[in-house]
């Protein structure tokens, strides 16, 4: 179970706004990605620091978080580092979908829930069955809990620590 | 029930008989593609999965394309240090400065990508394969560390969209315009996201590889995991001296299972736009007229082939670029540049007043050769126009075909290229 505020976003958040240009050519790093993820989103998190400082948890998206076809992963770091640990929305765009199963981030597809949200709301995920809680407007919405592979890959804490376990052992992937 | 290309291509690929639609596998690969910003990165991770060396050195390809020629000093100790762990790890095709080109324009020209295979990349617009009736995918380097280590790849089985393609191409309509007329009705990562997207039809049937490429780039503009065009005789000649492999013809089933068929007949298709800012805020050339811009560039993954290059000659033959007109053109590999040079084009281009430079992925993400400053109106052939994507965030960018840029570069104006005689 996982409990804390929530940053609402808009449609169309772009992977290019959350890491800015600037930053695409820097080393994947949690803590030093999350120092200016968000940057290019809104003005207000266009300073060190300034996302994370605010302590979300999670972020409640429209559609197609995280778009404009950008591969870095520099993206899923960045949240991370900066806290959050899942991200609910009506649509992912495929790229940043993808890492984030690679790095055992939740990206949790919902629906309605953005409207539902306000910023600072808290709320609760329960990942084992998907039920995401609203406490302060005492809403519910369900979600599809992870498919079998994705929780196992979330549960070793991403991609790269599953293959090497396999590889360690000599076990067959897939 | 049948199976799509797509399926088919990934059931074989995973070993089994038979896939479907949200199913999670792991597949084979058959390329792994990476290049000069991420590239340390990949091998970096790769190492740290307990491997010293990749699953098949000549299956991993790397390519310098987006930071060269290194345009300052950052970007040189970053290609020094790629190099070195290129060379490190011994790996048989490295396309560095002087053999270079975009990645994606490399890996099918090159014959890395097979038809009836799955090849992964480190950069977007690695759909680009599925124009040679491959898989072709974008990745991070995550995956691509995974698949350097072991030769695979997890995918869930997309649900698969069909666009039926008939008609006649008219003259100065190009595969650009028919990308840029689907991404206006289906919308900008909208509808597809994470769809295959399979182009079929007589109008796919006619055209080149060039076109092909074009079309299944932009598809990850689209939101789409994949843009697939069946492998046929066109596909066949152009392997014929390049495949680094065998492989096979694969094409859908009769009674394969689409969740939706949209026909587009090209005989109406007519040159066509994305306004600055939105790649699905289209409109067709006419509603520009009058426009005036400053930069024209050529170039990129989706329109710097021999081709596209052709185009513009033909256009650009025997005329002047208006003086207020910058125009850069930048062939989308060495070969394409050594062909160009010697069909005669790169020297009209000149003569036309174009600048052309050494093939890279040049001003295309912002980079160098020719970015976008305070105030630019530019007019591309390349595929993104999102604010600040060429470099400020106070230009405009407008996308095209060649053949909208070339006719627009001569009078200064967004031109109709059917308007301009030759
Ligand atoms: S040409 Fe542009 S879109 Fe293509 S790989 Fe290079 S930067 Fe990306």
């Amino acid at each position: 179970m996982i409990e804390g505020k929530c940053w609402v976003a808009d449609d169309y958040v772009l992977a290019y706004e959350i890491i800015i240009q600037q930053y695409w050519t820097s080393p994947i790093d949690p803590e030093d990605n999350s120092k200016w993820v968000m940057a290019g989103v809104k003005e207000e998190f266009n300073a060190e620091n300034a996302f994370k400082d605010r302590g979300y948890t999670f972020i409640v998206a429209a559609h197609n978080f995280a778009g404009g076809g950008k591969s870095i992963e520099h993206v899923i770091a960045g949240l991370m580092g900066a806290g959050i640990k899942a991200v609910f929305a009506d649509s992912f765009a495929r790229l940043q979908f993808r890492n984030a199963i690679n790095y055992g981030l939740p990206f949790v597809t919902s629906k309605d829930i953005a409207i539902s949200c306000d910023t600072d709301d808290v709320l609760r995920y329960n990942p084992d069955t998907g039920l995401i809680q609203n406490l302060t407007k005492d809403k519910e919405f369900q979600s599809l809990p992870a498919a079998p592979f994705v929780a196992e890959v979330g549960a070793v804490g991403g991609l790269m620590n599953y293959v090497r376990d396999k590889i360690a052992k000599g076990e067959a992937i897939g | 029930m049948g199976m799509t290309i797509t399926e088919k291509i990934m059931a074989k690929q995973s070993g089994r008989d038979k896939v479907v639609p949200g199913e999670l596998v792991w597949v084979d690969v058959e390329s792994v593609m990476t290049m000069d910003y991420l590239g340390k990165t990949c091998f970096d991770k790769f190492r740290s999965l307990g491997k010293t060396e990749v699953f098949d050195k000549s299956k991993v390809i790397c390519v310098s394309d987006h930071l060269v020629p290194p345009p300052n000093q950052k970007f040189a100790t970053m290609l020094n240090e790629w190099r070195e762990v290129v060379k490190k790890h011994d790996i048989e095709y490295f396309y560095d400065l002087g053999r270079q080109g975009i990645a994606h324009q490399i890996m099918v020209e090159q014959g890395h990508v097979l038809p009836g295979t799955i090849s992964i990349g480190t950069d977007s617009h690695a759909n680009t394969y599925g124009a040679a009736g491959a898989v072709g995918n974008a990745v991070g380097v995550t995956d691509a560390a995974v698949a350097m280590a072991t030769g695979k790849a997890w995918f869930r089985i997309p649900e698969a969209v069909k666009f039926h393609i008939t008609g006649e191409w008219q003259p100065w309509v190009m595969a650009k315009d028919l990308s840029l007329h689907i991404m206006g009705m289906m919308h900008w990562n909208g509808h597809l996201i994470y769809k295959t997207l399979e182009f079929t039809g007589p109008a796919i049937e006619s055209l080149d590889m060039a076109g092909r490429m074009t079309l299944c780039n932009m598809t990850v503009d689209l939101g789409a995991k994949n843009g697939i065009i069946a492998p046929d005789q066109i596909t066949a000649d152009y392997l014929k001296d390049v495949a680094k492999g065998d492989w096979e013809m694969i094409n859908s089933d009769e009674d394969a299972r689409y969740e939706a068929v949209y026909e587009i007949d090209v005989t109406d298709l007519v040159p066509t736009v994305a306004l600055p800012d939105k790649l699905d805020d289209t409109v067709t050339v006419d509603q520009l007229k009058g426009t005036k811009f400053n930069k024209a560039f050529v170039g990129t993954c989706t329109n710097g082939r021999l081709e596209d290059l052709a185009m513009l000659a033909k256009i650009l033959k025997d005329k002047q670029i208006h003086r207020d007109v910058n125009m850069i053109v930048v062939p989308a590999s060495q070969t394409v540049y050594l062909d160009a040079l010697r069909a005669g084009h790169i020297e009209t281009l000149i003569m036309a007043g174009a600048a052309v430079d050494t093939p890279s992925c040049a001003a295309c993400a912002g980079i160098h050769t020719g970015v976008a400053g305070d105030g630019d109106i530019v007019l591309s052939a390349g595929n993104r126009n999102m604010k600040g994507r060429m470099g400020s965030k106070n230009a405009q960018i407008y996308l095209t075909s060649p053949a909208v840029v070339a006719a627009s570069a001569i009078t200064g104006e967004i031109t109709d290229p059917r308007t301009i005689s030759i």
